[in-house]
């Protein structure tokens, strides 16, 4: 399974004065198996870009397929692009509604005509996928959990489609920092399981060098750059002037580099920060000893 | 309406505030607050952290009397919100800024939205042009005045939200999460609002899940399971580094490089809690290295 998008285009209120092109000729192409970060700017086409992905938007030109179907074509059915694709939108929790956890999960396989026994078995998968125990939560309301229990609710109703690829789009917002962490770990388990392709759509520059395989840095509708981390965050002024920024380790890195003590490679984490550091200072110590 | 001229600007005194329905903190405890007591001095600013559902936000609601206390006080620069009639006064003098911007916006031009509630206050017209004038270039939104809020980014609609606040003339802003949903521009821009805001003697409630934001506080309180775990200057906090961890929080980048490269054998010494203070450690350390690695002992 592949994504293969070519010339999409998406304007918003086109004849409009304010007419804006959200998406502008964007073309790429991810791999089976590939984790991609998406960086940009609030309004910079990435929310526009990925609900194209499974759907939702229909582009103005240009067409997108997912393995061998088009699903842009118009003869496509919902369904199809469902079952392949499926997107956990922002702050999720918010379109739970049934009355218990399992019924929840259970709302997109039914829409599929599943028979109870699969329906069941994918609601016992996804639970466990998210790194919730069946017995203790599939009874109870959804409304009592926490706020990272109630995403990963909404995080199973999405997995429990089987898609073959999954688009995250700031899964983390608005969690306490174990949560967060918890929901990297649980998409890192969910990816190591299940295969397939994961888009990670994130404001946090950190998340997307530790996770993503490649960055796709979108300004402007356009595909600004396309680069594994090392070679995105490289260019922190570029990243800067679009609104966005590096992960904490590259921006001290720079600003020591900038500074006389430069360590003549990309540094992303805390590390090979500390690498860096320890080498250049303990080893500067020795040699004078 | 009682009123006794207070030094603190906020004094909550054993506070209980027992569950009720509160959307963002559905995984509170029965008590989402816990017998808490805690002074804030006019013009500080204070930082609240703690895991989802500890209490952060109930008890900043329960400081502008949108939620009210089970038992103990609330009072504001004097004010007792268990006191009906100083609803007014209290309201008057607490503003606040929630996680989602486009939550706070209720008019379909920026300069409408700062108005509205000045206007709701009464104040006349000519002042409410200068108020709008005022709240708008505080936040570097004057020249966006005549948009429409949805055509701006998030950082933009937030700080608009915070103009809308600042029009109020507020003595106290409690922040709750404002940069959550926002990208590393927006943070910065709504940061350095609330550090300017903080030095034009507002004061500050800061409530975050980022622990950099915490950084440039007077005091940082942690809460967990609706009590105060921990409350010190962030120097202070940030040296706990065990207990940190133990209540599910982060360390700032240059606490946890700090604990790593002292293992590591290099020298820190303790209260480097910023990049800046940190980095500048490092550059000597190292501009020594290199000085005695030019000079050989003879």
């Amino acid at each position: 399974m592949s994504i293969r998008v070519e010339n999409l285009t998406h304007i918003y209120n086109k004849g409009l004065a304010y007419e804006t092109k959200a998406v502008d000729d964007v073309s790429f192409t991810v791999a089976d198996g590939e984790f991609i970060g998406i960086i940009g700017h609030t309004g910079s086409g990435k929310s526009t870009l990925i609900q194209h992905l499974n759907g939702i938007l229909k582009p103005e030109s240009g067409s997108i397929f997912i393995g061998d179907a088009e699903i842009t074509a118009k003869k496509i059915k919902m369904n199809e692009i469902r079952k392949r694709v499926g997107l956990v939108f922002q702050y999720p929790e918010y379109q739970l509604f049934e009355e218990t956890v399992s019924k929840d999960i259970a709302f997109g396989p039914k829409n599929l005509g599943l028979s109870e026994e699969e329906i069941d078995e994918r609601v016992r998968e996804a639970m466990q996928m998210v790194g919730l125990d069946f017995a203790t939560y599939a009874g109870r309301s959804p409304f009592e959990l926490s706020g990272g229990q109630k995403r990963r609710v909404a995080i199973a109703g999405v997995i429990a489609m089987r898609p073959e690829v999954l688009i995250l789009d700031e899964p983390t917002a608005g969690l306490d920092p174990k949560s967060h962490e918890d929901i990297l770990n649980m998409v890192k388990s969910i990816r190591h399981r299940a295969g397939g392709i994961v888009i990670l759509v994130s404001h946090n520059m950190g998340d997307v060098a530790e996770m993503a395989d490649r960055v796709f840095v979108m300004d402007g509708g356009k595909l600004a750059r396309v680069g594994t981390p090392a070679e995105v965050f490289a260019d922190e002024a570029f990243l800067k002037r679009i609104g966005l920024g590096v992960p904490p380790a590259a921006r001290m890195a720079n600003d020591l580099a900038a500074r006389g003590l430069a360590s003549g490679r990309v540094i992303l984490n805390i590390d090979e920060m500390t690498d860096f550091l320890a080498d250049t200072l303990s080893g500067a110590r020795e040699s004078k000893s | 309406m009682n009123f006794v001229k207070d030094d603190k600007m906020i004094r909550i005194e054993d506070l209980v505030f027992e569950y009720g329905w509160d959307e963002e903190e559905a995984a509170a405890p029965v008590n989402a607050v816990d017998h808490v007591s805690l002074e804030v001095e006019r013009g500080s600013f204070t930082a609240v952290i703690g895991r989802n559902g500890s209490g952060k936000s109930t008890l900043a609601k329960n400081i502008n009397a949108l939620l009210l206390p089970a038992s103990g006080r609330v009072i504001v620069d004097g004010f007792d919100t268990l006191d009906d009639a100083a609803l007014w006064e209290i309201r008057q003098r607490v503003g606040m800024v929630f996680q989602n911007p486009d939550n706070q916006l209720v008019s379909a031009v920026v300069e409408d939205d700062v108005a509205f509630g000045p206007e709701n206050l009464g104040v006349a017209p000519d002042e409410i042009r200068e108020r709008i004038r005022f709240s708008l270039t505080a936040v570097d939104m004057y020249a966006h005045r005549k948009m429409a809020p949805h055509l701006l980014s998030g950082g933009q609609k937030q700080r608009v939200a915070i103009a809308g606040v600042i029009a109020m003339k507020p003595e106290i802003i409690i922040f709750d999460e404002p940069t959550a949903m926002l990208d590393p521009e927006g943070r910065a821009e709504v940061m350095g609002i609330i550090e300017r805001l903080h030095e034009e003697n507002i004061t500050v409630v800061l409530i975050t899940h980022f622990m950099e934001e915490t950084l440039n506080s007077d005091r940082i309180v942690i809460m967990d399971r609706g009590r105060i775990a921990m409350e010190g200057t962030p120097a202070e906090i940030f040296s706990r580094t065990a207990e940190i961890e133990a209540l599910d929080l982060k360390l700032p980048f240059a606490v946890e490089l700090t604990a790593r490269l002292k293992e590591r054998g290099i020298d820190i010494p303790a209260g480097l809690i910023t990049e800046r203070a940190l980095s500048e450690h490092l550059l000597t350390l190292w501009k020594g290295n290199e000085t005695s690695d030019l000079c050989p002992s003879e």
